[in-house]
């Protein structure tokens, strides 16, 4: 699904923030990205959400050479990528309905199905009586909520998530890794960025750990993702 | 349906009209004021224009094939001194002129102007009260030809000049070519001029849209990383420069046609006598109000190309 070999990355003429990245993500597998600050995660997020192009190496995403790729033949692929982003960037001016609404209004659904969807959706993650409410005025759980709801309402076959449970109490953080766990059941590959040893002991993916803008994988002991390889769910 | 006070709470209102913030203050009304000036003036640029190409166009086909044969009040002798010729034999070489005229082939009517009519021609700068037996009155002959030559004009010229040699023939040529280079002039400033509007136009637009794309940059890029088209984004766009342009542009052509109303009823009651009316047929009243369809246009392209040249530096 998705496929790293050899790249590079670096912003205008400075050092290169990644280096020799090298991994490859099986269709419908879970991982935590991991490392120190300023290790490179959001850098390496960004290449995984096509937003940026690596300095060099080879970048494949869906089967496709990312690198080769004329701009507008990217969009059809972000469209298959739920991003929570760790500031949220969220629309102030839009209410949290119109928010989580977005990639659906982007893929041209019909706008009854978007009611019925996001309605659903944002019932479940706890936000229903908050519908018409603007974010700025949510508290930062509520906010993240909304982002959670944002990139998971359409579906994607590749969910990334910056720290997603960072202002989420526990009973709220676990309901949105059960969401994630089950994302992921139906098929949605899905990357955590995280620096949670808690979250990571708990689910037991497998870890990509940067470290000075090099990377390194480590296997996970999640004993039900590995049955549910063996049983061929994915 | 929210309430003000809803709102003030952080509540969002019915219906949301872009996915960017679009429709919020920061410039619009200053967008719609401009346009709505340069509306204003494309109208009033334009129907000049109009006015000044029906003038010249009603000048040339009035006086085309037609001439006027001049017979002086006074003659030249050859003591060099100005002789004033009795009334009546103005009258009589006038008669012999037009009907030696009227012999020739070329000539469709030769028609002797009345002392009234030459003194309602006389009456601007003399004014009505104007006594015929007090000054001396030319001779004058309205000829219609059925087509004009050089040739024809030669022989005229002589036919003329045989019965009274201070006799002149007018074609109206040179001082209707003054005139018509004039007008022609200032048409081509008054185009120049609309031409200098609209692409001011496109100037303001695109700026007001690259300044939008800077505001709401962070927005704009959310809506690309979440996989929205180059179009998705640029119909937005598109959509509030028309709105804009929309309300201004009408603005803009109601102002200029009131003036132009103005304009005709002043015009129409100073009964200028030596310039046609301020009037504007129907194709010119029709392009007049469809300039706020072009404008809408000019500037939804505007807006297009400036947000796809913008995106084209997205990755």
């Amino acid at each position: 699904m998705i496929k790293f070999e050899n790249v590079g990355l670096r912003y205008g003429v400075g050092p290169e923030v990644l280096s020799d990245i090298d991994f490859a993500l099986e269709p419908g597998s879970f991982h935590f990205l991991t490392g120190p600050s300023g290790a490179g995660k959001t850098s390496l997020m960004n290449l995984m959400y096509l937003g940026r192009r690596p300095t060099r190496g080879l970048v494949t995403m869906f089967g496709q050479n990312i690198n080769d790729l004329d701009r507008r033949r990217l969009a059809p692929i972000r469209q298959r990528i739920g991003v929570v982003f760790q500031d949220f960037r969220l629309m102030n001016h839009l209410s949290a309905f119109d928010n989580v609404a977005l990639p659906l209004r982007i893929l041209g659904r019909p706008e009854k199905e978007i009611e019925n969807n996001v309605n659903e959706l944002l019932e479940w993650v706890g936000l229903g009586d908050k519908m018409n409410v603007l974010p700025p005025t949510m508290s930062g759980g509520e906010q993240q909520r909304i982002a959670i709801a944002r990139a998971v309402i359409a579906r994607p076959r590749l969910l990334l998530a910056d720290e997603p449970t960072g202002n989420l109490d526990d009973e709220i953080g676990f309901r949105l890794m059960n969401l994630f766990d089950q994302l992921n059941r139906m098929g949605t590959t899905i990357v955590i960025a995280t620096h949670s040893q808690a979250i990571m002991d708990k689910l037991g993916h497998p870890r990509l750990i940067l470290d000075s803008g090099h990377l390194h994988v480590e296997s996970g002991n999640d004993k039900n993702w590995i049955q549910k390889k063996i049983e061929g769910v994915f | 349906m929210f309430t003000k006070k809803d709102r003030k709470l952080g509540v969002a209102d019915g219906k949301r009209q872009y996915d960017l913030p679009l429709n919020r203050g920061e410039g619009s009304g200053f967008l719609i004021l401009l346009i709505a000036l340069m509306t204003f003036l494309a109208v009033l640029a334009l129907a000049v224009s109009f006015v000044l190409g029906a003038m010249s166009e009603r000048w040339s086909s009035g006086l085309e094939n037609k001439l006027t044969i001049e017979i002086p009040a006074e003659t030249i002798v050859e003591s060099d001194e100005n002789i004033i010729i009795p009334n009546e034999d103005v009258k009589s070489l006038t008669f012999d002129i037009a009907e030696a005229i009227k012999e020739h082939p070329a000539v469709q009517s030769a028609d002797i102007l009345s002392e009234e009519e030459i003194a309602s021609l006389i009456s601007p700068w003399l004014g009505d009260d104007l006594a015929l037996g007090d000054i001396p009155l030319p001779g004058l002959i309205s000829v219609q030809l059925h087509v004009t030559s050089p040739e024809t004009l030669r022989v005229l010229e002589k036919i003329t000049q045989d019965i009274s040699p201070s006799a002149r023939l007018d074609t109206h040529e040179s001082w209707l070519n003054d005139l018509l280079r004039f007008t022609g002039a200032m048409q081509f400033a008054s185009l120049m001029i609309t031409l200098i509007i609209g692409a001011t136009t496109i100037t303001a637009v695109a700026g007001a849209i690259r300044s939008r794309m800077a505001i709401h940059k962070e927005e704009v890029e959310l809506l690309h990383l979440m996989g929205a088209k180059d179009d998705y984004i640029t119909e937005q766009f598109q959509r509030h420069a028309l709105t804009l342009t929309l309300q201004g542009s009408v603005v803009g052509v109601l102002g200029g046609g009131i003036i132009m109303v103005l304009v005709s009823l002043i015009s129409g009651e100073t009964a200028a006598a030596l310039v046609p009316d301020f009037k504007l047929n129907g194709l010119h009243m029709v392009i007049l109000f469809l300039l706020p369809v072009m404008a809408c246009g000019i500037s939804a392209l505007t807006a297009r190309h400036t947000v796809l040249r913008v995106l084209a530096n997205m990755p």
